[in-house]
């Protein structure tokens, strides 16, 4: 798990490089990339379906990007999108595309389906994510000035 | 007081910065408002859209403005939304000259992407780390990291010669699967699937499909819409290039390859 970590971290940081994010927030990215890919993997050995797990992911990847935000000043997205990457299914496309070339047509299926499952799951762990009200954030924020 | 016509002139121009960087609409949106609200204009009108903005301020009034900007879609550059926003924040905070404002905007439009060298080792390292992510081994991830930098070596080739992006995608999936392909083929103890799934990130649509699914969730159903049909051609293009190398290579090796 721990090995499963750091090379999300490294992962993540390399992403943030290359959608050339400022230079003291690749750390951050990197973390919260990680963070979301440790919230998937430890659900999914803990029995849950990968739809579910990679929907309290999301949320979580979310809610991290709005915290590092609200502290390090910085808009939301320069954390979401590089933190984005492992949980995208970028797998799922690629066994779809695969089974529909080998006329596997069951599992051509099977595959597509849990693709847009999982798209959809990111779709509501992000709608959740930001449905928390910004003022939160911004008290944290706050709080983190005046000490 | 500053003039309408300048206060509107920055206020849209940074919107477009943002705008064209990959920023989200209602980031867009709430930025121009915001500016125009520091400099106390009260009427105005702004709308904008994936690849566009509209603004008009003080209609009524002699020195009516309004702006229309066409913004094609651009690559993302997060440490230049980023130096915007910190832009807008200081415009609103404190009395910033108009003047002085255009003159930061000009420079955060100039914040340079990462080096080309750098951008390939880190396009590498990326991909290799995927490809252990998603259940390679540890030569699986070596492997993908040699194939990623070949990946951004020739995605850079095409950006140059001004290939469409499906160009780019297309091929870039179906080089990334045919150098995948051949490492077993050698001889390497690979699996060629998982190098595949880790290579072919860098080309996936992940900002798309976030920035619409947040474009949506903020009822900007038209540019959830575009992103939306970006993030699935996208996809789509990726698969034909990877289905594409793998019927050939099955063709060619008569079934006995894959």
């Amino acid at each position: 798990m721990f090995l499963q970590f750091l090379v999300c971290v490294f992962a993540s940081i390399s992403f943030a490089v290359l959608f050339a994010a400022p230079k003291s927030e690749l750390v951050y990215c990197g973390l919260a990339g990680a963070g979301a890919w440790v919230v998937y993997l430890g659900l999914l050995s803990l029995g849950c379906t990968s739809a579910v797990s990679d929907m309290a992911a999301c949320f979580s990847l979310t809610v991290i990007a709005r915290l590092l935000a609200a502290v390090r000043r910085n808009p939301a997205t320069v954390y979401l999108i590089s933190g984005i990457f492992p949980l995208v299914p970028g797998a799922g496309i690629y066994y779809t595309s695969y089974s529909l070339i080998m006329n596997n047509m069951a599992d051509f299926s099977a595959n597509g389906i849990s693709t847009l499952k999982t798209a959809g799951a990111l779709v509501l762990g992000i709608i959740f994510g930001s449905a928390i009200p910004q003022s939160w954030f911004n008290a944290l924020g706050s709080l983190r000035k005046q000490t | 007081m500053a003039e309408t016509k300048d206060v509107l002139m920055l206020a849209v121009g940074i919107g477009e910065a943002m705008l064209g960087n990959g920023a989200e609409i209602f980031r867009v949106e709430d930025t121009v408002l915001r500016i125009i609200n520091a400099y106390h204009i009260e009427s105005y009108d702004i709308y904008v859209l994936t690849n566009c903005i509209f603004a008009t301020a003080n209609e009524t009034r002699p020195d009516a403005v309004s702006i229309v900007r066409h913004v094609p879609l651009g690559t993302t550059h997060l440490g230049r939304i980023a130096a915007l926003n910190q832009l807008t924040r200081d415009i609103c905070t404190e009395d910033y000259p108009v003047a002085a404002a255009m003159e930061r905007l000009e420079e955060c439009k100039c914040i340079p992407f990462a080096k080309r060298g750098s951008q390939v080792f880190f396009c590498g390292l990326g991909c290799g780390c995927y490809a252990f992510l998603f259940g390679g081994s540890g030569f699986d991830a070596v492997s993908g990291f040699f194939i990623g930098l070949l990946l951004q070596l020739f995605c850079d080739c095409l950006k140059h010669s001004k290939a469409s992006k499906f160009v780019v995608n297309i091929f870039g999936s179906a080089l990334v699967t045919f150098a995948a392909v051949l490492l077993p083929w050698l001889g390497a103890p690979v699996l060629y699937d998982k190098i595949i799934i880790g290579c072919i990130m860098p080309l996936v649509p992940g900002i798309a499909l976030t920035t619409s699914i947040r474009d949506f969730f903020n009822g900007d159903y038209l540019c959830g819409t575009i992103r939306m049909i970006d993030a699935l051609l996208t996809s789509f293009c990726i698969a034909v290039g990877v289905g594409s190398v793998i019927t050939v290579c099955r063709i060619l090796s008569g079934g006995a390859l894959l």
